[in-house]
């Protein structure tokens, strides 16, 4: 029968299959992760997913409006876009007419009954850049200089001892100078604050800020837009 | 002297069920191989001993050789997209019915003989 060297052989085979039976069962008999959830936070799980599952349907169905909408505007007006991108770029090059809430400063001149002695007949140049740059730091969008509308290629110069607008000479007072903020009330306020009425009267000059006003009317650019530096962008496909 | 290789079997499982070891979830295959082979060694050298063709040598050569080269034939067949520890599986599958087969008819005979000498 079973010699007691065989008997130990086999004991010995048999403790090593055990032990890699029982790996492999462990391995392949991953303890589940329980559910432990009652039905409370089971249901409030359920309506966390349904408030998910109810976003992402809103999101694509805004998205599939989006899609449609381009599909029409592509088939129905493929110009509609470009025209309307013309009027955008041409109102921000000052081209078009705008009308908006802002304040009218008046420049006239200011001289002492007594006053003997040389009168100025412009307002220099120097100051009235420098009101410009307050306007632009007080947040204004469109300005016009006596009915002279100001874009990005305006200049103002001393000519031959006449301030000029671009081409427009400016010697007869008062005239106004129009400006359209995105808050007039806050313009008006920081106008009114600010130290330019003092630079104006350095000069003989009155500067009269009013009051915040609903319709302030700037004209077009009425000059040739010049284009020289500029050029297109190559287009990068070829 | 029968039970000892019942209680090692036993140990055996005790021990890998409280060391709590758990190998990655890729090589279960591997170790399912190699169990199988473990198995087919123990039975055939159980059938061979009932037999008494029994050699100790053939039987512990017999079980690590089989439980290596299962195991690399899996592993080559992994390594070249074949299913190869399907062949292994089978091979040893078949074998271990054969030899179960054989030591039931072994222990059949075993018992009607006994029982026979029982009734003279």
């Amino acid at each position: 029968m079973l010699t007691r060297k065989t008997t130990w052989h086999f004991t010995f085979v048999s403790l090593i299959i055990g032990f890699m039976l029982a790996i492999q069962f462990q391995t392949s008999h991953e303890p589940d992760v329980r559910d432990t959830r009652d039905i409370w936070e089971i249901r409030q799980d359920l309506k966390k997913e349904q408030e998910l599952h109810k976003q992402l349907l809103q999101e694509i169905r805004k998205y599939e409006e989006t899609l449609e909408k381009y599909e029409q505007q592509r088939s129905e007006n493929k110009g509609a876009i470009l025209r309307q991108t013309v009027e955008e770029l041409k109102k921000e090059a000052g081209l078009t007419e705008v009308v908006g809430e802002g304040v009218v400063l008046y420049v006239e001149q200011m001289y002492d009954e007594s006053y003997v002695g040389p009168l100025s007949d412009t307002v220099s140049a120097e100051l009235l850049r420098r009101l410009m740059n307050e306007l632009n730091m007080y947040g204004a969008q469109y300005v016009s200089i006596a009915d002279q509308r100001i874009v990005n290629t305006t200049v103002i110069r001393d000519i031959n001892g006449v301030t000029k607008v671009d081409s427009y000479p400016l010697h007869s007072f008062p005239f106004e100078i129009k400006v359209i903020a995105v808050d007039a009330e806050k313009m008006y306020n920081r106008l009114k604050a600010s130290t330019i009425a003092d630079d104006f009267a350095l000069e003989n000059l009155l500067l009269t800020i009013s009051e915040p006003q609903q319709r302030v009317v700037i004209p077009p650019y009425d000059g040739t837009v010049r284009v020289k530096q500029m050029e297109a962008v190559e287009d990068a496909r070829r | 002297m029968m039970w000892l290789p019942l209680l090692g079997l036993v140990i055996g499982i005790l021990l890998g069920l409280l060391t709590d070891w758990r190998i990655p979830s890729e090589y279960a295959n591997y170790l399912s191989i190699a169990v199988l082979a473990a198995f087919d060694t123990l039975i055939g050298g159980i059938r061979a001993h009932l037999q008494n063709i029994y050699d100790e040598h053939v039987f512990v050569s017999g079980f690590f050789f089989n439980i290596i080269l299962a195991t690399s034939l899996a592993f080559l067949g992994v390594h070249l997209g074949v299913d190869l520890y399907l062949a292994a599986v089978f091979a040893f599958g078949v074998r271990l019915f054969q030899n179960i087969a054989v030591i039931r008819r072994i222990l059949l005979t075993k018992w009607l003989e006994s029982r026979q000498k029982n009734r003279l």
